[in-house]
């Protein structure tokens, strides 16, 4: 038997949790509510849980479905299977985006549409593979890998428009073109 | 394979990872061997995303969060079973039960958290108001209520402390241990706070009966044991705001 130390628990994962509540809910306080939701689960349903590998999974998966449970227009947020395919991100240049401030960074996040959020939110996080991401997420790891990709080509135009707005110069790799 | 298809799937490879068609990665990889411009790319694009992650992993986490987790939920050790087979799980209850009975012995030997953790946690509890358990001015009551939820009751409070009225009291936990907290009305909106846990639960300097001061942050903080006790008194506010409870004068 394996005896998970709450308290190692909590000081491991509340940080990256409620950053991720942060990027579902898009609000400081419900992201909290989340998170501590979160952990009442674990302390007293965690015990089912019968593979300790699997305590992060479990703690991101019960955030996200206690997400899902909260939302009141669930018929907006229905799942659909994304055709498995790859794009090409915008590249911005690295030096563009050591400029920003963190919270440019999270407010562009945030502007990205709601079935990309969670799963780039996750693999930014980079503590999840994509077979544990679609897991959490309960989709196929298809569609995840899919969702990532344009969601992160969604973000770098977010990111792309945030630069321009504080007047950085934009490179676009391939043709390197100039703009902003 | 073209350069554009060679980056959409060499944008999405980490390593170790498993889900992209092999083959295609495979051709991908080859060709940003043979292509410098590709590789520089490639390089670049890993070079974002690490600064696109290492800004979202500095997003604030509120203060306090932590500290509210810990003291709202009653979280005891868990215990993952394995899906062993019962025969296995039957011999291996035995050895638990040895254990279970060692680290009984072991429990008293368990080494205290330092102060500074102690400090750090409790003052980031009040950093956010925090909820009261029990509201009232009345400190006998709020003692008697303390009592019974087994948390510590037995408050000394400094002498000069006593001439303001309480607010009201909860428990909460450290590291497995209980403390309470007890509030005191100082004028407008500002509060004192007083923290006290059995002496166990923090490691102190010597016997510590007289306040040693600490700042954090924009709270001072007093730290003192008595007894079996340990105490932590903090205010918003520097030291002098402090030491006035303390003085004799």
């Amino acid at each position: 038997m394996a005896e998970i130390d709450p308290e190692q628990l909590v000081e491991t994962y509340y940080a990256p949790l409620y950053r991720f509540g942060l990027s579902l809910s898009r609000n400081e306080a419900d992201a909290g509510d989340l998170v501590q939701q979160t952990f009442y689960a674990w302390a007293t349903k965690g015990h089912q849980l019968r593979n300790p590998s699997k305590v992060k999974t479990w703690l991101f998966t019960t955030l996200y479905r206690d997400f899902l449970a909260k939302r009141r227009h669930a018929d907006r947020f229905v799942e659909t299977e994304d055709a498995l395919d790859f794009i090409e991100p915008l590249h911005v240049s690295p030096s563009v985006i050591d400029a920003l401030d963190c919270a440019i960074v999270q407010k562009a996040l945030h502007a990205l549409d709601d079935r990309y959020r969670a799963p780039v939110t996750l693999f930014y996080m980079q503590q999840h593979s994509y077979r544990e991401i679609a897991e959490i997420l309960a989709i196929p790891i298809g569609t995840v890998m899919s969702r990532i990709s344009r969601g992160r080509a969604e973000l770098r135009d977010e990111l792309s428009d945030a630069a321009a707005a504080e007047g950085r110069k934009i490179v676009r790799m391939g043709g390197d073109q100039a703009h902003g | 394979m073209d350069e554009r298809e060679a980056r959409a799937i060499l944008g999405m490879h980490r390593a170790g990872e498993t889900g992209l068609d092999e083959a295609r990665l495979q051709e991908a990889l080859r060709k940003a061997e043979t292509d410098p411009e590709l590789a520089r790319w490639w390089n670049e694009d890993k070079e974002l995303d690490l600064l696109i992650a290492s800004k979202l992993v500095h997003t604030p986490v509120p203060a306090g969060l932590k500290a509210r987790i810990t003291s709202g939920v009653e979280m005891q050790p868990s215990v993952v079973r394995p899906n062993w087979s019962r025969a296995i799980l039957l011999a291996a209850a035995s050895i638990v039960a040895l254990a279970v009975l060692f680290s009984s012995w072991r429990g008293p030997f368990q080494p205290a958290a330092s102060m500074a953790d102690y400090r750090d946690e409790m003052v980031s509890f009040i950093k956010v108001a925090p909820n009261l358990e029990l509201e009232s001015s009345d400190l006998e009551r709020l003692q008697d209520f303390l009592e019974k939820a087994e948390a510590p009751a037995r408050l000394s409070v400094p002498k000069k402390l006593r001439n303001y009225e309480p607010l009201g009291c909860r428990v909460l936990r450290f590291r497995g241990r209980d403390v309470s907290l007890v509030c005191f009305k100082l004028g407008g909106d500002k509060l004192a706070h007083l923290f006290v846990t059995d002496a166990k639960t923090v490691s102190t300097d010597g016997s510590a009966s007289d306040p040693v001061y600490a700042a954090e942050e924009d709270w001072m903080t007093a730290t003192w044991t008595e007894g079996d006790q340990s105490y932590l008194l903090t205010v918003k506010g520097d030291r002098a705001a402090l030491e006035k409870f303390f003085s004799n004068s």
